[in-house]
């Protein structure tokens, strides 16, 4: 049941805006109608906070991207059997790492385990011939598309400190996701959807559970909001079962009346215009938000494309097809989980682990690379593919491979990225990132810079220290769009 | 300009307002000084523009708007003539004119600066408005209307002094203080990782916080307990229980790099030390010299070094020496008695152990591994650290042994285990433990700056406070201890120490008036604000100490000011003595000059309205239906529970959804002051969620239990209950009128559907909804009769749980039961208190009556798997009967949170014969009967008529299957009770539901007050 309008009376709105827009700037109200104070999409600044901010939220520089979709792969996906083939793996199999490599540390102790060869055909693929596994054949059509990054690296040996990194740049928590930063930094552009909205395949947790896309240390207003299909995409959206329209819409009219009256009394204090008008933003979030989401109106030839007629890709698909729909709608930042709850954490039988989630999520990878090509969407759309890290060349339990944080691979595309490239290599088991290396803080500076974003100069100030989304470290790797 | 010209003084103070005489000549009334010299003078408007463009660093465009960086090298004088650093100075307290408005000191400090800015203070706040700010501030409630009205009549001078007397020596107030201290030392009650394991006995550190500031604790004896009570106060368990504040950062129990887990537990001690004790903030200084403070790189390290002697302790008993001796007295006993017993039972045990010991310590690296296989005795320092840290996950694996026995060893031990409970009478109760600190010895590892690991640094304090390193302190009766922490604490405490005193009387004010005298109560430094009065602070700073340290005096100086007492709004004037100038349009006319001027109210012109925070919301809204439970509680208890929020759990990745949109901390780090957020998803919450309509409902019964049928009367108490206050005709009419209305928009059949009062929630680790089950609540068990045939063959119940409680009168919590009317039947549950078996762990209870009326046979079948409280985990229970041949039951557990965890089975005969049902029931939430209820939740359940394939289970495989016999999932698609296996065993309840509101009258009532517990008069204070 969609809630009705509840009344607001007429010109208070406006007038609220108004007084929004003269001058006091402590407003601290989520995504504040951008649309309604002029036309067109400006970005409006969705939770400053007196005194904390250093710069009203636009862009540093001429942005390449507008909208992100980070596709999480949860778990660890294996770099040695998808995007960095090596050779040497066949040649050592069995055989203990050679102590040439130095040592690491493993999360389950597999350092002296032996060399789990890769089982996987290697081809090159379109003009670039990138080298892509048997595991994502649809994914391969697309290899013009994709900056492979074959030197990624990352602090964290377990799934928490590793989601943690990928997700904020620390492996401790406590600091706002790389999705809140951009929110701050660029404000939003729809002000009826969450600016960051995050999807995942399965009922679930991922690690660490909602604060990796929380804001950390700014205000709750920039932290992710998880949506779900359905009628109900964000928590308690719809009026309350056992309730009728005119009996909610009337509570909500009295309710504003209370409201009204408080606030004439404390015409200094904005937070109380700020809670008037966000149950008019909620309402209008339970048209927008479950429209977002619904595929009913896609037609058949899109929705095979995502791969909706196949029950293996049909989960994986709506969520890509639904990112596109909510960069259609200016949400700046979605972040897909798939294999929610480490479920790419192939620890042992990765033939069968892996296998199983490339089935499911290669088809609707491409088709949304595919669907964002054709509607010109993929220029201003930056697509991220990655794990929290990759995984060993060591075997785990004869079939399995443990985490790694010292190597592994991440694509981007569109969004400006010059696709068909590989970036940076590994050693020659892919252990380590040896050449081009890019931690986390170098990837995220990388998004941010193509959003238009300097990641030395987005600065948040928190507790009398100013807080940077990479922790003063990371450079962009501007190459990346074909500069060189 | 920010030089100075002639006069030598420059024009603009950066950051303050008050010392900038471009502001004195802008306002100035004499024609002659006032600037600009030609043109109008300024705009009351344009003045605030310039007085906040001030306030904010008075930045040029093009130039660098934040202060300069300090140039690097070596402390100088003028890093150390920084203003926080400077000794408390004497000062006087001003004369003032108008000091009919001062009451105190802190009003005349006030009133001079109003009077240099051209302001008037603002009269008293109305006796309604007052009690209302005062009981919320120092206890976190809102008054009782009873209160309210004893305090608008009393007729005494002090009767407002009196209130506050009462309200400080009431318990009530630790236990709000102490939530702001325990968000500075970021506490809470779980890990914080992965897992995210509860921690039972953190709470009795925050017990220690609320039972300190209610006994009034010396706040220099309060920091000195928390840094180091073991060392400087042996023999007191208080003190002890104190070093609870060096343990409250988060821990990874699986992380194989110790040594890095070591180095972040450090930082993160020192980071937090010198935020909350210095306010510094010392964090930048990790890497680097400090680019604005005179904090050196070394002087980070310095500071950590005062802690790198600590081991932590999870077991140290909190008792003196005397009652230690005592229990351990009372223990001999059953320590001889069962010597025997246990040394079997060590014995049978010691080849598992020892296995899973090599198991876990192979996965270390191997540093690690070279520790944990040395004596304890020859391991240095630094290696006694760190193998105690890893033998932590060495232990993990060892409390998980017991499943993984042989059948004959496991019965062995079972039945050892009973022998041995047979002493249980013997038994002292445990005493008391948290989690403490105490150092490794009398040598701590060295400490070294990264990237020098020639010289060591000696602990010390930030040089530029003294360069000098800090002599370790020794108490002879303390234990083998460095004595580095003892020197910090009693450093820090001393009389001179320009910042312990300064930093804390800030946080005070800062919390009664809604903002520091220095804004960045945890940044006295050139990246914080400085402060707005700064003689003000080194007065309050200075009689702090003079009144002992005494927190409580401060409370009552700064609350009996007319500063505090200021009304915020025209509305609320009060009618007392302090009318000068009190009359409506000159305040008014006052307050539009004074918003020009210091639209911030950062010179505290007037009283400030400030949102509630997140447990004052919690706890109000509890208060107002009658739910909550003011009495103290042991340990951490279930938000649902209706517990204050301060003895609420709080779990770092599973956050309360209420607190949550209302801004709580993270608890990851300290927290000098939280973020005040409007959104939409905060009033979708408060406006849809079950949990505000059921609180709707209990106020409207409380209401209607209270003035039956009479509808004038229930709005005067709900807005009692409610703003605190009584409503005006106006709001009575616009009330009852809303009301009445209501009654023809509600729709009783509808609100009574079958599922209206279904109480669901998302379980931790999961999506969807899950049904809530609360002993105490009204939610019933749910049951479905089974049709069909269920026997022969194997029946498979499978279920996601989430256990919150165990009784304490020993009964067991029971998720499923499947029985028939003869009282047979299977209850698939966990072990009670008073079970034979492992206590807490899977059993299915097996009820047999093979010849009424004679006394059935029950049976505990028990898997000795044991479900920890506040973890989800999926469960499986398979009994397979057939006839002739011995019962089977298979048990099968998976701990959720943690995917590293693997699906554990057990397997368990049972020989004494099959059991069949005639028309079963399948009763969800306890037994059949209606005992031994579940509290806590139950997500997706199937019942299957067959033993599903490992990779059909449900945790892996959530759909129905092919041998269904019902699956629920209690989505509100199509609806929560239908069955999804498709054959219609749907849910009811199973009895009829006692819904409190019963009529439309208490539906329209209910609505009325989820109106007022969503208004913005309910959720601010005046």
């Amino acid at each position: 049941m969609k809630n009705p309008l509840h009344p607001l009376r007429p010109g208070s709105r406006r007038e609220f805006l108004a007084r929004a827009g003269g001058g006091f700037g402590a407003l601290a109200l989520a995504q504040l109608a951008a649309a309604d104070l002029a036309s067109g999409r400006n970005p409006v600044d969705p939770g400053s906070v007196a005194g904390k901010r250093l710069a009203p939220p636009r862009p540093h520089h001429r942005p390449r991207a507008r909208s992100v979709i980070f596709l999480f792969m949860e778990g660890g996906p294996s770099h040695l059997d998808t995007f960095d083939p090596k050779p040497d793996l066949q040649r050592l199999a069995g055989q203990p790492i050679p102590e040439s490599f130095g040592e690491v540390i493993t999360a389950m102790g597999e350092f002296k385990s032996p060399i789990l060869p890769s089982r996987r055909t290697w081809r090159q693929h379109g003009q670039s011939g990138l080298w892509i596994s048997d595991w994502l054949p649809h994914v391969a059509r697309c290899a013009d598309e994709l900056a492979v990054i074959r030197s990624c690296w990352a602090d964290g040996i377990n799934h928490s400190t590793g989601v943690c990194q990928m997700n904020t740049g620390s492996t401790l928590a406590g600091r706002p996701s790389l999705g809140s930063w951009v929110t701050y930094g660029l404000g939003t552009e729809n002000a009826n959807l969450p600016a960051f909205v995050v999807l995942q395949d399965s009922p679930a947790q991922v690690i660490n559970g909602p604060r990796n896309w929380g804001s950390g240390f700014m205000p709750a207003v920039h932290q992710g909001v998880r949506m779900q299909g359905g009628s109900e995409p964000i928590p308690h959206l719809n009026t309350p079962e056992g309730l009728t329209p005119d009996q909610q819409r009337e509570k909500l009219g009295f309710l504003d009346r209370l409201n009204r009256r408080f606030a004439a009394r404390h015409p200094e204090q904005t937070e109380l215009e700020a809670r008037i008008a966000s149950y008019e933003l909620a309402f209008r979030m339970q048209v927008e938000a479950p429209d977002a989401l619904d595929l009913s109106r896609e037609n058949e030839a899109t929705r095979r494309l995502y791969g909706l007629d196949d029950a293996d890709t049909a989960t994986f698909g709506r969520m890509c097809l639904q990112a596109r729909r909510l960069v259609e709608r200016g949400v700046r930042f979605i972040q897909l989980y798939s294999g929610a709850g480490s479920r790419w954490d192939a620890h042992e039988n990765l033939e069968k682990n892996h296998g199983t989630l490339f089935r499911q999520t290669d088809k609707p990878i491409a088709g949304l690379l595919r669907d964002l090509r054709a509607r010109g969407l993929l220029d201003e759309t930056l697509v991220v593919w990655g794990g929290e890290f990759g995984r060993t060349p060591m075997s785990e339990k004869g079939t399995g491979r443990d985490h790694n944080p010292t190597g592994f691979t991440m694509w981007m595309a569109g969004g400006g990225v010059q696709g068909g490239q590989t970036i940076g290599s590994t050693d020659e088991v892919g252990l380590r990132a040896v050449e081009d290396r890019l931690h986390v803080h170098d990837l995220h500076a990388t998004i941010l810079w193509l959003m238009g974003l300097d990641n030395m100069d987005l600065v948040y100030t928190h507790g009398g220290r100013p807080e940077r989304p990479t922790l003063n470290e990371g450079a962009a790797f501007k190459k990346i769009v074909g500069l060189s | 300009m920010l030089r100075g010209g002639d006069s030598g003084r420059p024009a603009v103070a950066p950051r303050n307002p008050a010392e900038s005489p471009v502001l004195e000549r802008v306002r100035s009334r004499h024609e002659s000084e006032r600037m600009p010299r030609d043109g109008e003078p300024l705009t009351g408007d344009e003045i605030g523009l310039l007085s906040e463009w001030i306030e904010q660093g008075a930045g040029w465009s093009g130039s660098d708007r934040g202060p300069s960086k300090r140039a690097r090298g070596p402390i100088t004088d003028p890093d150390r003539s920084w203003w926080a650093f400077q000794p408390l100075s004497p000062v006087e307290v001003p004369s003032v004119p108008n000091s009919d408005w001062a009451r105190n000191e802190v009003d005349r400090f006030i009133l001079s600066k109003l009077i240099a800015q051209g302001l008037t203070p603002s009269p008293e706040a109305n006796r309604v408005v007052l009690i209302r700010r005062l009981c919320f501030d120092l206890w976190g409630l809102p008054p009782e209307p009873a209160e309210i009205e004893a305090f608008v009549k009393d007729p005494r001078p002090d009767a407002y002094e009196r209130l506050v007397d009462r309200l400080l020596d009431s318990p009530r107030h630790g236990e709000r203080w102490a939530r702001h201290w325990l968000d500075l030392v970021r506490y809470a009650d779980s890990d914080g990782y992965k897992a995210d394991d509860f921690r039972p006995t953190a709470w009795r550190y925050r017990d220690y916080v609320v039972d300190a500031l209610n006994a009034d604790k010396p706040y220099d004896r309060f920091v000195r307990e928390q840094l180091a009570g073991d060392e400087l106060y042996p023999d007191d368990p208080e003190a002890l229980a104190a070093t609870g504040y060096l343990r409250c950062g988060i821990y990874e129990y699986n992380n194989r790099d110790v040594a890095g887990q070591w180095t972040t537990i450090l930082n993160d001690i020192t980071d937090t030390t010198g935020d909350v004790f210095l306010g510094l903030g010392l964090q930048c200084a990790r890497c680097h010299d400090h680019k604005f403070d005179p904090l050196l790189r070394k002087d980070y390290y310095r500071l950590q070094a005062v802690f790198a002697g600590i081991q932590l302790h999870d077991d140290l008993p909190l008792a003196d020496a005397s009652n230690r001796s005592v229990w351990e007295q009372r223990g001999q006993a059953w320590e001889e008695q069962t010597a025997a017993l246990r040394g079997e039972i060590d014995s049978l045990l010691t080849p598992y152990r020892s296995k899973a010991s090599e198991s876990a310590i192979s996965k270390f690296p191997p540093p690690i591994q070279a520790i944990l296989r040395q004596p304890e005795s020859r391991r240095s320092p630094l290696e006694r650290q760190l193998g105690a840290l890893a033998y932590r996950q060495l232990s993990y694996e060892h409390e998980r042994l017991v499943p993984q026995l042989k059948p004959a060893d496991k019965e062995r031990h079972g039945s050892l285990q009973r022998a041995l409970a047979e002493f249980n009478e013997l038994k002292p109760a445990p005493l008391p433990v948290t989690l403490t600190v105490r150092d490794v010895g009398a040598d701590a590892p060295d400490t070294f700056v990264p990237g020098n690991l020639q010289e060591p640094v000696a602990p010390g304090v930030p040089s530029v406070l003294d360069p000098s390193p800090l002599a370790p302190l020794r108490r002879d009766s303390a234990p083998a201890t460095t004595g580095r922490r003892a020197a910090l604490a009693v450093w820090l405490t001393g009389p001179d120490h320009p910042l312990t005193s300064r930093v804390m009387v800030n946080r005070v004010w800062q919390h009664h008036f809604g903002r520091g005298l220095v804004p960045t109560a945890s940044d006295f430094g050139r990246l914080g604000e400085f402060p707005s009065h700064p003689e003000l602070l080194d007065w309050l700073a200075r009689r702090f100490m003079a009144e002992g340290w005494s927190l409580k005096s401060l409370h009552r100086l700064l609350v009996n000011s007319a500063t505090y007492r200021q009304a915020s709004s025209l509305d609320t004037i009060g009618p007392g003595r302090n009318r000068r100038p009190g009359r409506p349009e000159t305040v008014e006319a006052d307050w539009r000059r004074a918003e020009g001027i210091d639209p911030g109210n950062q010179w505290c012109w007037r009283g400030r309205t400030r949102r509630l925070d997140a447990e004052q919301i919690r706890d109000a809204l509890l208060h107002a239906t009658g739910e909550l439970r003011t009495h103290r509680v042991q340990g951490a208890a279930d938000a649902s529970q209706f517990h204050r929020s301060i003895h609420s759990k709080v779990l770092r990745n599973a956050r309360d959804p209420l607190l949550d949109v209302f801004d709580v901390p993270q608890q990851f780090a300290s927290a000098a002051a939280r973020d005040v957020t409007t959104t939409p998803i905060q009033s979708l919450l408060l406006i849809n969620s079950p949990f505000m309509l059921e609180r709707a409902r209990a106020l409207a019964s409380r209401l209607e239990a209270a003035a039956p049928g009479r509808t004038r009367d229930a709005v005067g108490l709900a807005y009692l209950l409610t703003l605190g206050r009584h409503p005006s005709t106006v709001e009575v009419d616009d009330a009852v009128e809303f009301i009445r209305k209501q009654l023809h928009r509600v729709d009783p059949e509808l609100a009574h559907s079958a599922t209206a009062g279904f109480r669901s929630e998302r379980m931790p680790f999961r999506d969807g909804r899950a049904a809530v089950f609360t002993p105490r609540s009204s939610q019933e068990t749910l049951s479905a009769p089974i049709t069909g045939r269920l026997h022969p063959g194997p029946v498979t119940l499978e279920a996601f749980v989430y256990l919150r409680s165990l009784p304490e009168d020993g009964s067991p919590r029971v998720i499923a039961h499947l029985g028939d009317a003869s009282g047979s039947g299977w209850a698939i549950g966990v072990t009670g208190r008073k079970s034979r078996h492992r206590v807490q762990s899977l059993m299915v209870e097996m009820t047999r009556t093979p010849n009424p009326p004679a006394p059935a046979v029950v049976e505990e079948v028990c898997s000795d798997l044991v479900l920890h409280t506040d973890k989800p985990y999926y469960v499986g229970i398979t009994v397979a009967v057939s006839p002739g041949v011995p019962t089977t039951v298979t048990f099968r557990l998976k701990d959720l949170s943690n995917d590293e965890d693997p699906l554990q089975t057990v397997e368990v005969r049972v020989d004494e014969g099959s059991m069949t049902f005639r028309d079963p029931m399948l009763t969800l939430g306890g037994r059949r009967s209606g005992e031994a209820l579940w509290d806590g939740l139950i997500d997706d359940t199937r019942l299957t008529g067959a033993t599903p394939a490992v990779d059909r289970l449900l945790w892996v495989h959530e759909g129905a299957l092919d041998e269904g016999v019902g699956f629920w999932r209690f989505e509100a698609k199509p609806s929560p009770f239908v069955d999804g296996s498709g054959r219609g065993h749907g849910l009811r309840p199973a009895r009829r539901v006692s819904l409190p509101p019963s009529d439309a009258r208490l539906l329209a009532l209910a609505d009325f007050c989820q109106a007022l517990l969503n208004s913005n008069g309910f959720l601010f204070v005046e």
